[in-house]
């Protein structure tokens, strides 16, 4: 009690002046505080989002295919599990881990709901919103399917395959995710996806393509040929001196001058195509920033012990040059994810900004000034997501760095 | 390759070695340049197999940049130099070559601080000679007992005290095999009670017969171990000459003078 005393007068109100501003931002804040909660729990009707979640979180996906979406989910947690175990399993071999970190326990459950809960709330908040039962049946198997994958996965590394075994797992693992996606896309075609999933679709697309293409950039601007030097560079300048926007709305018009309609892709791949060129420009002045910070005796005992140039690059220069620059690179990438929104107002398509939009001028809605609900909402999406990346990025970090300096 | 001195000769020719050996290292009127300045001049020197020759002179003198130009981590401009037979040239796959053949320990450890130790150890065996993953980790295992801290496998780097990091280095190095061995001050960044345990390291290596060059400030080891003393001074050989020889009666006035100055 008098250490909390003493820390309020030495930090608040030390002097008059501390005093009047500590009541001031104390009554400002206070005001604030309480506007925000009359807002979401009194003035504010969200029954637009009730009504409208399926809009905003899939856009006009159609009814009938709706399944299809569902089994996606269900077997990406299914994937994602299978991979997180292997992964686990990899590490307790190779005694990075010991079992017993690895082992189901209280402790790990806690720490994982205390590590998302977050995401994991706002899973629960858009269930209860929901007026069907589909959605409930579909996270429980997505959990269920999670669980199971991550309780095999170790046992998928343990397995004694030939070469061609083992090559062909890999291939029809990687293969899972782009089956799902045509599976997903044969329903309407891509130009027909919307809200929340597409802005998710075009990030992770993006960022999966941006990012090699962001470390061969940083590589090639480091090359000892003056011309691939030279491209590498060119690129990278052109791009970052050109507003996201402008780019966009480029590949929206000015790709009809190039390739007549048929041919042109679907607007959501231009969109992807875009985001993919533009960030990894940026990606790749992170990437030179972080190769940079090696110091030049890893370089040199790579050197010395008899590895060749790319071996030098591959295992030690760029794992510590990339593991250097994670919260750069992670900022990044969530500029890229907020950025999808741009890509609604540029190029028309029905993301969830522009479905946020377009709700308040239903018939029900009309007139009644609900943007400011729509548009929270819409906020709250994109600030979960941006914030669970930013504290995966930060425990990623701590873990990569496990006795580092 | 052999060739043959008595030992009243040796000394006046800077290149010999002594007794009668093969070949290892041949280093002939080699130059170096860091833009107008002159690193290295005219340097003449042959390492034979199982020799372990002590490099010593002031700072700036050009013992690294000597040594680094026999692993091609600095390029040499003028004279050539000879690994085991293999010539370095710009072809690449002959600096590969050699640089399996070398063995380098550095003043500041530089080992991979984002891998274990037994990482550290078995990354170049397995990606340079392919070794299986079981058999390279064996082989870690052995040269961990070798420089006495086999518990310390699993650790990462930056987990260990700079005795023990350096060891691990001496370890790195070996696996690839070498059949020399290069080091450059390997003790002068360590705390004086951690020197002690590198030294034995290093000398247990020389006793085994590895050839050996030792760029060192530390007398007593030169004294010890070291076949043949060079010292250098400028960028070039002064004196070469047993320890004996050496540390007793110098005869350039260069060496004398340094001699008194660290002793
Ligand atoms: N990369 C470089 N560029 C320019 N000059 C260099 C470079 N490396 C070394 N030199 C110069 O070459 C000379 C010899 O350097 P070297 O590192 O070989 O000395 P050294 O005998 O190892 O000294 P020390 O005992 O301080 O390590 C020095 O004058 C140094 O300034
Ligand atoms: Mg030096």
């Amino acid at each position: 009690m008098s250490t909390t005393r003493t820390w309020l007068r030495h930090n608040l109100f030390r002097t008059r002046r501390d005093t009047v501003l500590t009541v001031v931002f104390g009554l400002l804040a206070l005001w604030l505080l309480y506007k925000t909660f009359r807002f979401i729990f009194v003035t504010g009707r969200w029954s637009i989002i009730e009504v409208n979640l399926q809009l905003l979180m899939i856009g006009r996906y159609p009814e009938a295919h709706v399944l299809r979406l569902a089994v996606t989910v269900v077997v990406l947690a299914l994937w994602g599990g299978l991979l997180a175990g292997f992964i686990r399993g990899r590490q307790v071999r190779s005694g990075r881990m010991t079992a017993a970190d690895s082992k189901l326990s209280r402790a790990r459950v806690t720490d994982l709901v205390e590590r998302l809960w977050i995401p994991l709330a706002l899973v629960v908040l858009l269930l209860m919103l929901t007026s069907t039962p589909g959605p409930w049946i579909m996270v429980g198997l997505a959990v269920a399917a999670a669980l199971v994958g991550r309780l095999v996965g170790p046992f998928v590394g343990r397995l004694r395959l030939p070469p061609i075994g083992s090559l062909l797992v890999v291939f029809v693992f990687g293969a899972i995710p782009v089956v799902l996606y045509f599976y997903v896309v044969t329903a309407v075609g891509f130009d027909g996806w919307g809200g929340f999933m597409l802005n998710l679709f075009l990030a992770v697309c993006s960022i999966i393509l941006c990012y090699p293409l962001g470390v061969l950039l940083a590589l090639g601007r480091r090359s000892g040929l003056p011309l691939v030097r030279l491209v590498c560079t060119t690129y990278i300048e052109v791009i970052r001196g050109a507003p996201l926007f402008v780019l966009l709305l480029l590949a929206n018009v000015a790709l009809g001058f190039f390739v007549p309609d048929s041919l042109a892709p679907a607007t959501s791949t231009r969109a992807i195509v875009v985001f993919t060129f533009f960030t990894a420009a940026y990606m790749a002045e992170i990437i030179r920033g972080g190769l940079q910070s090696v110091p030049r005796g890893q370089i040199e005992a790579a050197k010395a012990v008899g590895l060749s140039p790319i071996r030098q690059t591959g295992y030690i220069v760029l794992p510590q040059a990339l593991r250097n620059v994670i919260p750069a690179q992670i900022g990044q990438l969530i500029s890229l994810f907020k950025d999808t929104t741009l890509a609604g107002i540029a190029m028309g398509l029905f993301d969830l900004l522009q479905v946020s939009g377009a709700i308040t001028s239903q018939e029900d809605f009309r007139g009644q000034g609900l943007i400011a609900e729509t548009l929270t909402f819409a906020a709250l999406m994109f600030w979960v997501v941006s914030y669970t990346m930013s504290r995966e990025s930060q425990r990623l970090e701590k873990r990569l760095g496990v006795g580092i300096r | 390759m052999t060739e043959q001195h008595d030992d009243a000769a040796v000394f006046d020719d800077a290149t010999a070695m002594t007794g009668t050996r093969d070949v290892m290292i041949e280093i002939e009127h080699v130059d170096k340049f860091f833009g107008d300045f002159q690193a290295l001049k005219d340097i003449n020197l042959k390492v034979g197999a199982q020799e372990v020759v002590v490099v010593i002179g002031p700072s700036g003198s050009g013992k690294s940049t000597l040594i680094r130009c026999i692993n091609r981590l600095e390029e040499h401009d003028g004279g050539r130099i000879v690994v085991d037979g293999t010539e370095l040239s710009n072809d690449i796959r002959n600096i590969q070559e050699i640089r399996r053949e070398t063995g380098m320990v550095f003043q500041s450890f530089n080992l991979f601080p984002h891998l274990t130790v037994l990482d550290n150890i078995t990354l170049a065996p397995r990606k340079v000679r392919r070794m299986p993953k079981a058999k390279a980790e064996e082989l870690g295992m052995e040269l961990l007992e070798m420089v006495k801290i086999p518990e310390q496998a699993g650790k990462y780097p930056g987990q260990m005290s700079g005795g023990q990091q350096q060891r691990v280095a001496i370890a790195r190095a070996l696996a690839m095999n070498p059949k020399v061995m290069l080091f450059d001050e390997p003790t002068s960044a360590l705390d004086p009670e951690m020197i002690g345990e590198v030294l034995d390291t290093m000398k247990e290596l020389a006793r085994s017969g590895m050839t050996m060059i030792v760029v060192t400030h530390e007398m007593g080891f030169a004294r010890e171990v070291a076949d043949r003393v060079v010292f250098m001074a400028d960028g070039q050989i002064v004196e070469v000459g047993t320890p004996e020889h050496f540390f007793e009666s110098p005869r350039e006035d260069r060496t004398k003078l340094f001699l008194s100055q660290i002793l």
